[in-house]
């Protein structure tokens, strides 16, 4: 493969593009590596991808193989640890991602602060750190966060040689920036009764996006904005069910493809990298740690970020779900999966106040606990259709 | 920390008869400490002590330990409930399932943390019940919460989560998250750099939660007194810390067993006079002990070290099993939440939420150095290697709770570094959880104790 044949280059594939980099994630990393450019594996929504993009790298969030089974990683790590976490553990032992320069491990939950040091310890990189982002985000959290995230800088500037300045840290946040406005004017598409553009259509671009440099992936996106775009609209709207999925790392469309196989379509979602991470910006502070510590703490909706804000209950709820209840309403969903990984304890503990809340909203919600695994997918797909007739 | 004498542990396995019930035949084990045996009494009291608190007009708070909050509560008369306790006795009277039962009806999956889902349960049902207690509630129930104090912190995520799927239930129940954290181990920074932040951030939080306890309380705190309390801790600690290391002795005055117990004071009581009190009675009984060379089995054939994990609550009998093939536990990581004072080099402050910050933070980052000087090596494995030398270890036996993540994930990194840095030394890693004995099975736990004293003993057979 030359040195191009990767990019997206220009209107018109974008799609295409879409679906090739979600089959082979990370090619493009990989062959930027061959250039000679730093690649960054982080995981989570928590990753700092303004900073990884300041320090000249590119940030590459991890994701595992939903049908390939771990069969390395349990050798090193307990398997009650979250079967994600295990999954993109797996990856890495079996050489997935042997480009990496460095690994960033946010401390997201226990599955990823009580494992770092089994990553650490197990995956031969030059360069491992364990970012402590605390759960609360009042202001002494966000003055210590600011701290933690200078420790980060330092340690980048080591391994690169090369300092980062607060002008090169104010450039990648307008980019990654314009990059979230550019995915949400594509899933303004969705909107529309039919949306321009499937839920598997959708999750192809997620990952996608979550696996190029900042300004490479939103030329993705605004490619396949256009394309979208140039598709004509059907006269008539489809009166089939419009489904929200939630849960954190939802990266493959095994599930949606369930959904839309059965005639509905999935029309938003509240997952980790999709709406989670696209729908607030940074601010674009004079400190621009300022800006990111901010972001990172209160405008990423995580159940282990938005722990402590409201006076009283139903505060908390609106701090902690409200954004769910604009949703539905532009998206017009009628239908909502909760799709939450066995083992995690964030997620789970939320179950019934998040489903209440969503059926207070006159939403019918269809909870599954499961593995990041196809090995279920047949249980999944009877209780999906069957969700799907009860709702019509 | 939490069972009554039907769980405790005995001398010997032989002093059950046939032909009791199960019941009966536990009820008639003893402890190896007088300590030890006086320890469902002192949990019971605090349980009563909460339920007296509310006729009494103070506030209940509902909180979980190591959270730095011991001082600040105790000196401003709040009153701890501690679900965390609760669920364990739950646990070890083999009452459990019902509230288990009850979280599952509601949502919460049987692979959340079985301490919450118990205590979540627990309070599901007395909500139903228009805020009576459950039917035989073990030991009367805990108390309903005023407030609950919360978390956000390195330990683990219930600490946070639990309170807020509690307050669905609670809606009337204020809940105050603070964030407390210590510099995470990386062998290429020194903490020392980082350290001042870590504390700088806690104090902030804790002076936070001083804030709200004196709007919850209508009372100001009193800073000296929370000064003398946070010397009784230092003094509390020192005094555990000098106790615990009685159990060096050959043959040990005490095991795991016990400890699983004597653990209550230093972590449901800390910032009590009755907590120091309780250490410099069991100093003295070990003391007696170790005179008399009264040790927990007559023959100790096999030291044994209890690496990390948190027990299962309703099967604490399986440390009699080991006792019975001459196996005995000096020494457990697992609620050793305390260290001598003079080790941890504090700066000189005369705040007291300083203090509090700097001790913690110190208890985690003083084996820091230490890990550092050996390469490859983590500060819990220094942990385990000082007590293999200090407490001459034969064996070192893990628990890995199926329900908690915090205390379990990690342990079979903890044994291959073990093995890496230091020696051959033999590894068990038992399965089960701390509260959900659906998975228990005690003839499985007995064979694979089995096996493990044939390691043991064909380990020894070489070395010697």
């Amino acid at each position: 493969m030359n040195g191009t044949e990767g990019q997206n280059t220009g209107q018109g594939n974008g799609l295409a593009t879409a679906e090739r980099y979600y089959r082979e994630y990370g090619l493009r990393a990989k062959e930027l590596h061959r250039q000679g450019k730093g690649v960054m594996g982080y995981l989570s929504a928590l990753g700092p991808v303004e900073i990884i993009t300041a320090a000249g790298l590119v940030p590459l969030r991890l994701k595992g193989d939903v049908s390939e089974p771990i069969t390395k990683a349990d050798v090193h790590m307990e398997t009650i640890v979250c079967p994600f976490v295990r999954n993109v553990f797996d990856a890495v032992l079996k050489g997935t991602y042997g480009y990496l320069d460095g690994i960033v491990i946010p401390h997201l939950c226990d599955s990823t602060s009580r494992t770092y040091d089994t990553w650490a310890y197990n995956v031969p990189l030059p360069y491992s750190f364990f970012l402590n982002v605390p759960h609360s985000s009042d202001a002494p959290s966000i003055g210590f966060f600011k701290s933690v995230l200078g420790t980060f800088i330092k340690s980048l500037e080591q391994l690169t040689g090369k300092n980062i300045t607060d002008e090169a840290l104010a450039q990648s946040v307008k980019a990654h920036n314009k990059n979230r406005q550019t995915m949400r004017q594509l899933y303004s598409l969705r909107q529309s009764n039919p949306p321009l553009i499937s839920g598997v259509e959708m999750t192809h671009v997620l990952v996608a996006a979550m696996g190029l440099p900042v300004d490479e992936s939103t030329q993705l996106i605004a490619s396949v904005i256009g394309e979208v775009k140039a598709r004509a609209p059907k006269a008539k709207g489809s009166d089939s069910a419009r489904i929200m999925i939630l849960g954190d790392q939802i990266d493959n469309t095994a599930m949606v493809e369930i959904v839309e196989n059965a005639g509905a379509t999935v029309v938003m979602d509240d997952v980790s990298i999709g709406a989670k991470v696209y729908w607030r910006d940074a601010e674009e502070t004079k400190n621009p740690l300022d800006g990111i510590a901010e972001r990172y703490l209160r405008r990423i909706p995580l159940p282990t970020t938005f722990v402590g804000a409201g006076k009283d209950y139903q505060e908390s709820l609106e701090d902690r779900f409200g954004h769910i209840r604009g949703y539905v309403k532009d998206f017009s969903v009628n239908g909502a999966i909760l799709f939450i990984y066995k083992y995690c304890d964030p997620y789970g503990f939320e179950v019934p106040a998040l489903k209440s809340y969503i059926e207070a909203l006159k939403v019918p919600v269809l909870y599954v606990e499961d593995e990041y695994s196809t090995s279920t997918i047949g249980r999944l797909k009877t209780r999906i259709e069957a969700f799907l007739e009860m709702i019509g | 920390m939490v069972s009554d004498t039907s769980n405790t542990n005995l001398k010997s396995e032989g002093q059950c008869q046939e032909g009791k019930s199960m019941a009966e035949e536990r009820k008639s084990r003893k402890t190896a400490t007088e300590a030890a045996a006086k320890v469902p009494k002192i949990v019971r009291a605090n349980l009563t002590e909460n339920l007296k608190a509310k006729e009494e007009g103070k506030l209940v708070a509902y909180t979980f330990i190591v959270c730095l909050l011991d001082e600040i509560m105790r000196s401003m008369d709040v009153v701890p409930a501690w679900g965390e306790s609760y669920s364990g006795i739950c646990a070890a009277k083999r009452d459990s399932g019902r509230f288990l039962e009850k979280a599952e009806a509601e949502d919460f999956s049987r692979s959340l943390c079985t301490y919450a889902t118990c205590n979540l349960g627990f309070d599901i049902w007395r909500q139903e019940l228009g805020g009576a207690m459950p039917p035989d509630a073990p030991w009367g129930g805990i108390a309903r919460p005023d407030v609950i104090l919360a978390s956000g912190q390195m330990l683990c995520d219930p600490r946070f989560k639990w309170p807020q799927a509690t307050q669905h239930y609670l809606q009337d129940v204020p809940i105050h998250v603070s964030g407390y954290y210590w510099p995470p181990w990386d062998p290429k920074i020194d903490q020392k750099e980082v350290e001042a932040y870590y504390v700088k951030y806690t104090v902030e939080e804790l002076r936070d939660v001083v804030r709200f306890l004196e709007k919850h309380t209508g009372r100001k705190m009193d800073w000296d007194r929370l000064a003398e309390l946070v010397d009784l801790v230092d003094k509390t600690w020192d005094m555990f810390y000098r106790t615990y290391e009685l159990r060096r002795a050959m043959p040990t005055p005490m095991d795991t067993g016990d400890a699983m117990n004597t653990m209550v004071p230093l972590a449901f009581m800390l910032g009590t006079q009755e907590a120091y009190d309780f250490y410099k009675d069991l100093y003295d009984e070990l003391s007696r002990k170790i005179a008399n060379k009264e040790g927990v089995v007559a023959d100790e054939k096999y030291r044994l070290l209890w690496g990390a994990g948190l027990p299962s609550w309703f099967a604490l009998s399986d440390f009699l099993y080991f006792n019975s093939k001459g196996a005995v536990f000096p020494v457990e990581r697992t609620y050793r939440e305390a260290e001598l004072i003079e080790h941890l080099d504090l700066p000189k402050t005369n705040d007291p939420l300083e203090r509090i910050a700097w001790r913690w933070t110190r208890y985690y980052t003083n084996w820091f150095d230490r890990a550092r000087k050996r390469p490859g090596s983590l500060p819990e494995v220094e942990r385990l290697i000082e007590y293999i030398e200090n407490y001459n270890i034969d064996g070192v036996v893990f628990h890995q709770a199926f329900s908690c993540r915090t205390w379990h994930a990690g342990i079979i990194l903890q044994a291959e570094i073990l093995k890496k840095v230091y020696r051959d030394v033999p590894v068990m890693i038992m399965e089960g959880d701390i509260v959900d004995i659906s998975s228990y099975n005690e003839a499985d736990v007995h064979n694979r104790i089995d096996a493990f004293i044939e390691t043991l003993e064909a380990a020894k057979s070489k070395r010697a």
